[in-house]
């Protein structure tokens, strides 16, 4: 089949787009006003927090907007044609042939009955039906392209024998396979571990540049955007309100919303007191519940009654940059250069005495090694090895890592959940680790808390909030009467931040950050001397990720809370933490001050996790250092260090020294120790990974 | 008196009625048919924002089927409107419409309260935005308040066992020979074998199904659940010996269980009377373990919750179990017996049901017992039994309620097959079961007497799938 004809100009030019869903209460305008061009083989950036209509924008580039989804004004153009006037036939074709479309979750677009080989001969044999052996020699040759070892294995098993970074390279390979001109990714990376989505990301755009194809990337990420764009457009809430080259709206932003989205992400380059985060007030407005004038209006710190809320607002070019434009009216009264004000900065306590000692702690499983006859041989999988600190009173301990290692279990173990295999866990020098949660004393148990992950999961959706705060407090103990209990609950609420009316609402009423706060103030409830957070802020909006961290960090503060924070985001750690311990498979590789750990010497693993992380900032250089291959499983890991499979200081250590010994733990300076065979005169050679480059 | 026709004086809407159903059955033909061979059409946006649907063929059948759906509704009601004011002189579907008039009062009520306050009842409001869910429900509701008004013999024309003389077989419509001032003056739906009113048993038997088919069902739930949570919250051993169980006993032929709890001298061993030993106690274990899960934490509380909630259970369950003169004769207090038919009925629903409900159960819990909330209710250090009944089961709530529906569906048939073979209910009783059972003996012959109660069972089973489905669709929705 011939792609369409087509001479110059953009490849894709959306023009005024609006796009509602229509439900039975009423229309949901999800994109309004919304225009973007994408030149041939340019990359463009589409970024805005969940719910603001990037993926909208992108089902209706596909005219895949469902059955009560409807493009309601503007048009899409595609190499000068309007996919709106096309018939189905036209559509299917472009679909796959010209635009190939990659979604998050890699699962979503293979077919789990079918082998890799076939499910990429059927692109080219359908749409331009092509020869099988022609097929097969191009399914090779992408395979081949995106770096994934042995393609001749690989087109011949099925997408669940691959973990989740190898199949999205394959997904990436179908798309590439008609080699389409344009290619929509949708968060092509969140559901990917940090190092894996570097060495993602560093592929797409090799083969962006390869192919000549033009992207839309569509993130979260304000640093995965700067890696590889050249163009962004920032949404907020159903409108575009900043567009314009990568350096124009990262060094000379025109809006509002951009600054406050700058100001609310911790960069890695900087700690707390270099550059304090700065919160974004308020709450994303629901679709329809939008105020007039400007959308951003009630969280605007320089917005203007009677001016800002007065009637719609146009995009405006900034004057003397190419392509640059802002939604916003005072753009040019504005002064960007003006410092951040911040409030009063308080000095954090001073670490008191230890109130957590963990030492030798060991966590085995035993799993069938064949899952459908319990009995035959059984495997041990090591989820902990090893594992010794001390943490104290009013000490934030980062513990930082990867998908499986380890992290989770570690948590278990210290709450109660599972018992040690091996070790000692000392909580105020009593030993707790082989003390299940049932055998706990509540004062034990109220000590040690835990905020969760996913706040669409924390709370229980069929109980109100307070009352499932007042159950933490009766558990706990706490009040004699149901009244006291009800005061000391509304006591949390304010705490938290939260109106007390939140108390009679039911979860599903609440934001994802709201939703967060009432798992602190749950957490809180028994007046927790120490506690997990275990992501607590990975999965919410990156405006209310800063609301969400200060609150833990204030109640840390005032309560002296011992804080273990769980977290793959070393921005966020360098930003809070006291200390950082880094796990790889089960062990400790790395632990010491923040400053210690984010400064070399390294060990490699941390180097390349730092190298990982995408950074918002144009100034950063940073060395690029991509690991190969994905995380080993803990069912099944390499002998000698638990690294070696992707280490590239390995060569440095004679003897394969680390193909056959688990390195010991080597203590560099007072409190810093990293499990590496690497010498000294190694070690000292490495340089920082993170610089700001010289103004 | 005249013998009454169906139709009596609004017989000229018959014609109307035939042809518009007609109608509605080609034209939904066509609408198939021509969905079979022309490709989707794909909705037009123009520059404007205004959407125009292609008109094509598609179309206009797919508005035939509604026109004349609409046409045929509209008629049916025209019965009944006609009926209610002119009674007898309608004919018998005139004096059937009549005879309802509680019923259709009760549902216009509850519709329009229900669909005025739709948006403020949850899950039951939303009922209300399907149109499959609001037929689903108007036929449960017409039959549960033709069961209630029933029981409290509104609706009914004669006693349901009294037996009339001279109208054994009867056809419908026949009058009743030498009835007396105050009598209803026919027979609407004609005698039956032992010349007893068809009409009033078929109200009659509504209740004994409404009365009955609920209270065993949740009797299964609660067999189902209690038994469910624990297998898919511990898993392991617990949970492959409790889905074995389930598996037996779903291979297990029932109706032999059955036959062998009335045999009189299985009877005599007092073993139906040991079994509602164990089946009625677990609502109390239930209701109990519910309570003290929740209020552990405030002694005093819990004392007087528990007590104010099983002390009336414990009476209850102590007269359903106790009676004079058999085996288990240790209370003195006893206010009821059970029959033992309604025994068999209930331990036979429970049997039949709970394995299923079990496994639902157990597989919604292995779902949720992942979520963080459990989680943090563990490390707060709640008991198994407060995370499975306040924390888990309220979220699976969706898919039990929907199930609860159906499951009133099977029991409401289960309960008609007991009576077909003369299991569960005494021989005179009017359930539906029963009567369709005696009917058939002479069915070659007299149709009239089996016909009623199998279209009231088969609309009422119709309808609560319809309500489950509507249940079901709304439930997914936003
Ligand atoms: N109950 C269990 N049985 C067997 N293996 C387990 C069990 N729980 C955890 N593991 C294994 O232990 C290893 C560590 O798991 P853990 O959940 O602690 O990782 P994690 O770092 O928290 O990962 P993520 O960030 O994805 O949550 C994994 O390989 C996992 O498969
Ligand atoms: S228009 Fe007004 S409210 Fe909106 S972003 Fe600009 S200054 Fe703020
Ligand atoms: S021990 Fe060897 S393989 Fe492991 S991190 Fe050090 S250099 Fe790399
Ligand atoms: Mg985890």
């Amino acid at each position: 089949m011939s792609k369409l004809e087509y001479s110059d100009g953009p490849i894709l030019e959306i023009d005024r787009l609006s796009i509602s869903f229509f439900t039975r209460l009423r229309e949901i305008p999800a994109v309004m006003d919304f225009s973007v061009s994408v030149m041939p083989g340019e990359a463009v950036g589409l970024v805005g927090e969940s719910g603001c209509g990037k993926s909208t924008v992108a089902l209706g580039v596909m005219q895949d907007l469902g059955k009560n989804g409807r493009i309601v004004g503007g048009s899409i153009k595609f190499k000068g044609r309007d996919l709106g006037e096309m018939s189905v036939e036209e559509l299917r074709d472009i679909r796959g042939n010209e635009i190939a479309m990659i979604y998050q979750e890699p699962m979503a677009s293979l077919n789990p009955a079918m082998k890799i080989g076939k499910q990429l001969m059927e692109v080219p044999m359908i749409h331009e039906g092509v020869s099988e052996d022609e097929a097969y020699k191009r399914a090779l040759e992408v395979v081949t392209d995106v770096r994934l070892p042995d393609p001749e294995r690989m087109l011949n098993s099925y997408p669940h024998q691959l973990s989740g970074g190898q199949q999205q390279r394959i997904v990436i390979a179908m798309a590439l396979m008609s080699k389409p001109a344009l290619l929509i990714l949708d968060e092509p990376t969140t559901a990917l571990d940090v190092t894996v989505e570097a060495a993602v990301v560093e592929l797409v755009k090799d083969l962006g540049k390869k192919y000549g194809t033009s992207m839309l990337f569509i993130s979260h990420n304000l640093g995965l955007v700067l890696e590889t764009c050249d163009r962004l457009c920032v949404m907020y809430s159903g409108e575009a309100v900043e567009r314009g080259s990568i350096e124009d709206v990262f060094d000379e932003m025109q809006h509002p919303y951009t600054q406050a989205l700058f100001r609310s992400i911790p960069l890695p380059g900087a700690d707390k007191n270099a550059r304090p985060l700065v919160s974004i007030p308020g709450n994303f407005p629901l679709p329809h519940e939008r105020p007039k004038g400007c959308n951003f209006g009630p969280r605007c710190d320089y917005f203007e009654a009677g001016r800002c809320d007065a009637g719609d607002i146009a995009m405006a070019d900034v004057p003397g940059n190419d392509r640059h434009a802002t939604r916003c009216l005072k753009f040019q009264e504005i002064d960007w250069n003006a410092p951040i004000t911040v409030g009063e900065q308080k000095e954090k306590t001073a670490p008191g005495k230890v109130v957590l000692k963990m030492d030798q702690l060991k966590k085995y499983y035993e799993v069938a090694a064949n899952a459908l006859f319990g009995g035959g041989a059984r495997k041990v999988v090591k989820a902990n090895e090893t594992l010794s600190f001390e943490a104290r009173e009013s000490e934030t301990l980062a513990i930082v890592g990867e998908s499986g290692c380890g992290k989770s279990t570690f948590a278990k173990v210290l709450m109660g959940l599972e018992t040690a295999t091996d070790g000692e866990i000392l909580l105020d020098g009593q030993n707790i680790e082989q003390t299940p949660i049932e055998a706990r004393d509540t004062k034990t148990i109220s000590d040690v808390q835990m905020v969760f992950q996913n706040p669409f999961d924390t709370l229980n959706p069929s109980m109100t909030v307070g009352r499932q705060i007042t159950r933490a407090l009766e558990i706990f103990g706490i009040g004699d009467s149901d009244a006291e209990r009800k005061n000391r609950m509304l006591e949390l609420l304010d705490l938290v931040k939260l109106p007390r009316a939140f108390a009679d609402r039911m979860p599903r009423q609440l934001s994802g950050g709201q939703k967060q706060r009432v798992g602190i103030a749950r957490a809180f409830a028994g007046g927790a001397r120490i506690v997990v957070a275990d992501e607590p802020v990975s999965a919410l909006d990156v405006s209310v990720q800063a609301a969400v961290t200060d609150l833990l960090m204030e109640i840390q503060r005032n309560e002296k809370t011992t804080l273990l924070f769980i977290s793959h985001d070393l921005s966020i750690v360098r930003y809070l933490s006291d200390r950082v311990m880094v796990m790889y498979l089960g062990h400790v590789v790395e632990l010491g001050d923040t400053d210690q750990v984010f400064s070399p010497p390294y060990h490699p693993y941390t180097e390349a996790l730092l190298s990982a992380v995408p950074i918002a900032d144009t100034s950063v250089e940073k060395e690029h250092i991509v690991l190969e291959g994905d995380i080993p499983s803990a069912m099944n890991p390499p002998p000698g260090c638990p690294f070696q499979t992707r280490c590239r200081w390995k060569s440095e250590v004679p003897g394969g020294l680390c193909e056959r010994e688990v390195p010991p733990v080597r203590h560099l300076q007072a409190g810093h120790q990293i499990k590496c065979h690497l010498g000294d005169e190694v070690l000292e050679r490495m340089t920082p990974v993170i610089k700001i480059a010289a103004e | 008196m005249d013998p009454l026709s169906w139709t009596g004086s609004i017989a000229f809407l018959n014609p109307l009625l035939f042809a518009a159903l007609g109608l509605l059955a080609i034209s939904i033909l066509i609408w198939i048919l021509i969905g079979a061979v022309t490709p989707e059409d794909r909705s037009i946006t123009n520059v404007g924002g205004t959407l125009s649907l292609s008109a094509g063929p598609q179309g206009l059948a797919a508005l035939a089927v509604r026109v004349t759906f609409l046409a045929s509704a509209v008629i049916l009601l025209a019965y009944i409107v006609l009926g209610l004011f002119m009674g007898t002189g309608a004919g018998i579907i005139g004096a059937l419409a009549q005879r309802m008039l509680p019923v259709w009062i009760a549902l216009i009520l509850l519709f329009t309260l229900s669909i005025s306050f739709k948006r403020r009842l949850g899950l039951y409001g939303k009922l209300f935005d399907s149109p499959i869910g609001m037929i689903g429900f108007g036929l449960v509701m017409f039959w549960v308040f033709t069961g209630i008004f029933g029981a409290f013999d509104m609706i009914i024309t004669h006693d349901p066992l009294a037996q009339a003389s001279g109208m054994k077989n009867k056809a419908p419509g026949t009058p009743l020979r030498g009835a007396e001032e105050g009598d209803f003056a026919w027979y609407l739906l004609g005698g039956d074998n032992l010349a007893r009113d068809v009409f009033s048993r078929m109200v009659k038997g509504a209740w004994e199904v409404v009365k009955i088919a609920p209270l065993a069902t949740i009797f299964a739930f609660m067999v189902g659940i209690t038994l469910g949570l624990p297998a898919g919250y511990y898993g392991g051993k617990l949970d492959t010996f409790l889905s074995f169980l389930a598996n037996l006993i779903l291979a297990f032929p029932v109706i032999l269980l059955f036959y062998l709890l009335v045999t009189p001298e299985i009877v005599a061993t007092g073993l139906p009377q040991y079994m509602a030993v164990v089946l009625f106690a677990f609502p109390m274990v239930f209701f109990g373990v519910l309570l003290n899960a929740r209020y552990r934490t405030q002694p005093q509380k819990n004392l007087m919750i528990l007590a104010v909630v099983l002390v009336p259970l414990f009476l209850m369950y102590m007269c359903l179990i106790n009676a004079a003169g058999s085996k288990i004769d240790v209370w003195p207090l006893d206010f009821f017996d059970v029959p033992g038919g309604i025994l068999v009925v209930f331990v036979s629903v429970v049997f039949v049901n709970s394995p299923t409900v079990f496994r639902i159960v157990r597989g919604l819990t292995m779902d949720i017992k992942t979520r963080d909330y459990v989680a943090a209710a563990q490390t707060r250090g709640e008991r198994p039994w407060y995370i499975m009944l306040w924390e888990v089961l309220p979220n699976a709530r969706g898919p039990l309620i929907v199930d609860f529906c159906l499951r009133i569906g099977y029991t409401t048939i289960l309960l008609g097959t007991l009576g077909f073979f003369g299991l569960g209910l005494p021989p005179e009783s009017p359930d539906w079961g029963s009567t369709i059972n005696e009917g058939r003996k002479l069915l070659s012959v007299y149709l009239h007497p089996a016909l009623p109660p199998a279209i009231a069972l088969l609309s009422l089973v119709l309808g609560l799938n319809l309500l489950a489905d509507g249940l079901r669709e709304e439930s997914l929705r936003d």
